[in-house]
């Protein structure tokens, strides 16, 4: 079998341990069992209402062959319970590939509190994004058989929690509406399209196919620390959609809004954005465009 | 309408449950490095003020650099330097919006590993073999 | 991070506004930064050479006009660099009142060093 031509996917089936190495693709799945974590206590800086505590075991009904263990973070808010992590075996002869399949399927077979966000089943809505055994992906394009042995499943990291796997996205959608996505582009609307050439148009791509799943604002230390004023990968690839637009006339405003210490250069350039986007996009390479622009506009 | 009742929300794990990838932890890092330079530095200026201020200090430092002590703080410091030397020109490379296909990324990461380690073997080995 | 209780979520985004600077310090640590990696090449190579000299040797390396200058530009570059990245580390990860004393002290020292250490080289310089 030929491997893929080079793009922004590989699939898992041409990964060896060798080639993890050398990441070509954000999809590439590391299954070392050493430095999971990094070497801090589970309760470092953990306010005493956010501590897990261990949650009870669902063993798979009786009869199932091929069992696979999940442990899932939970959170019942009306419990006024500190979350905890249930453990349950899931039949795989039962259950589809994908780990959205498998939650869908303690769902209806083992726990029906259990929630989540969910809607397309192939990737291209954002709403199940989550951290599957340490690292932020969407569900439903995550093969089980991808996962390590005990798969771990938290909602995405260093967010406000609603209930169970769901987070509180209210923040990050306010820092979203902050950077105006949407036209600029003043004086009265034109009576043809706003026209652009073939190569203004590929300025876009890599850019507005994001589906604002903030797997990579969640994957962002700067965030974890500076979330309230940082505005993160996901935005500031939103900004930088708006400001390659060659049809936007805000850019001024645009750069003007964004030029602060936190708001944009909280970002150092970690990566770990790029790292984690499950469509495979480039966020810390929009947020370098950016600061680029910065940078020309006063020189 | 019904009343709304606000639980305090958990926040969920982060620094204690995400995956350390070549990404965060060569950042964090160059961080590190950082602040061990940052102490070097500080160690520079002691070694110019002593060699200003005569013989007896300057010797003085020179033997407590020739000690054990000394001898490791001297390579931790060249570890730091040619680590954030080169993860330095790796951010400046960024700067310029090259090398950010996640393959690059990657490469250039090892790269930076393995720079550090071979300059810092040849710097403490030219050293000794110039003047033992 | 919390809501504050009665803020809009948009208000509490907005905070302050942008501060409408940040380029400057930016833009800064990299020019220090390019600056020091000829210069940090140098003084490693320096440093090799002077292995194990004595003390005169190490006075008649300084007093050259070629190191005394790169040894001050040296200086100059590490504590500005320095200053900067601190600062950028304590804004990080210091976020009550300790904060600003902090980075001032940081900024300060950086400073109080990078004199002390011109002044060292100059004297040697112009020693007899």
């Amino acid at each position: 079998m030929e491997p893929p031509a080079p793009g922004r996917y590989s699939t898992s089936q041409y990964d060896s341990n060798t080639a993890l190495m050398l990441i070509r693709s954000s999809n590439q799945v590391s299954r070392a069992r050493i430095l999971r974590r990094f070497p801090v206590p589970r309760s470092l800086g953990v306010p005493t209402g956010s501590r897990i505590e261990r949650g009870r075991r669902w063993p798979a009904p009786r009869g199932a062959r091929r069992i696979k263990t999940f442990e899932i973070y939970r959170f019942e808010p009306s419990s006024g319970n500190n979350p905890r992590l249930d453990t349950f075996e899931v039949d795989l002869d039962a259950c589809g590939p994908m780990v959205l399949d498998a939650l869908i399927w303690i769902k209806n077979n083992l726990d029906s509190t259990l929630t989540f966000r969910r809607s397309c089943r192939e990737g291209v809505c954002g709403s199940c994004a989550m951290t599957i055994d340490g690292t932020n992906w969407l569900a439903c394009t995550r093969f089980i058989s991808e996962t390590l042995p005990t798969a771990s499943i938290y909602p995405l990291a260093g967010m406000r929690v609603i209930k169970d796997l769901v987070p509180d996205l209210t923040h990050v959608l306010a820092q979203y509406t902050m950077i105006e996505p949407w036209l600029k582009a003043g004086g009265a609307p034109p009576q043809i399209e706003r026209l652009q050439s073939v190569e203004e148009r590929k300025r876009l791509d890599g850019y507005y196919e994001c589906i604002l799943c903030f797997c990579c604002t969640s994957a962002c230390p700067s965030h974890w620390w500076n979330g309230e004023r940082f505005l993160g990968p996901a935005v500031l690839l939103q900004a930088w959609r708006w400001l390659a637009d060659s049809r936007d006339e805000a850019r001024g405003e645009r750069l003007d809004r964004l030029e602060d210490p936190f708001r944009l250069y909280r970002c150092h350039t970690i990566l770990n954005c790029t790292r984690t986007c499950p469509k495979g996009l480039n966020p810390g390479k929009a947020i370098a465009e950016i600061k680029k622009l910065m940078l020309e506009r006063t020189l | 309408m019904a009343e709304i009742i606000e639980f305090p929300r958990p926040k969920s794990p982060h620094l204690q449950n995400y995956r350390p990838q070549l990404t965060s932890v060569l950042s964090f890092a160059n961080r590190v490095s950082g602040i061990a330079l940052a102490l070097a530095a500080v160690g520079l200026v002691a070694w110019l003020a002593a060699g200003a201020s005569g013989a007896a200090a300057y010797g003085a430092f020179d033997s407590f650099l020739s000690s054990i002590i000394g001898r490791i703080l001297l390579l931790v410091s060249t570890l730091a330097l040619f680590f954030h030397l080169c993860g330095g020109i790796r951010h400046i490379a960024w700067d310029a919006v090259l090398g950010f296909e996640l393959r690059s990324i990657y490469a250039s990461g090892w790269a930076v590993i393995a720079a550090t380690l071979l300059l810092t073997a040849a710097t403490w080995i030219a050293a000794y073999l110039i003047r033992g | 991070m919390v809501l504050r209780s009665g803020t809009e979520p948009q208000v509490q985004a907005q905070g302050l506004g942008s501060a409408k600077k940040g380029v400057h310090p930016w833009a800064a640590e990299r020019l220090s930064a390019i600056a020091l990696v000829p210069l940090m090449i140098w003084l490693v190579a320096s440093m090799i050479l002077l292995r194990g000299a004595s003390y005169a040797a190490f006075l008649a390396w300084l007093r050259q006009p070629v190191s005394s200058w790169l040894m001050v530009l040296s200086l100059i570059a590490i504590f500005h660099h320095t200053a900067l990245g601190l600062q950028v580390i304590l804004e990080d990860y210091l976020h009550s009142a300790l904060k600003v004393p902090a980075i001032t002290t940081a900024r300060l020292a950086c400073f109080a060093l990078c004199v002390a250490g011109i002044l060292a080289t100059i004297r040697i310089a112009l020693m007899h």
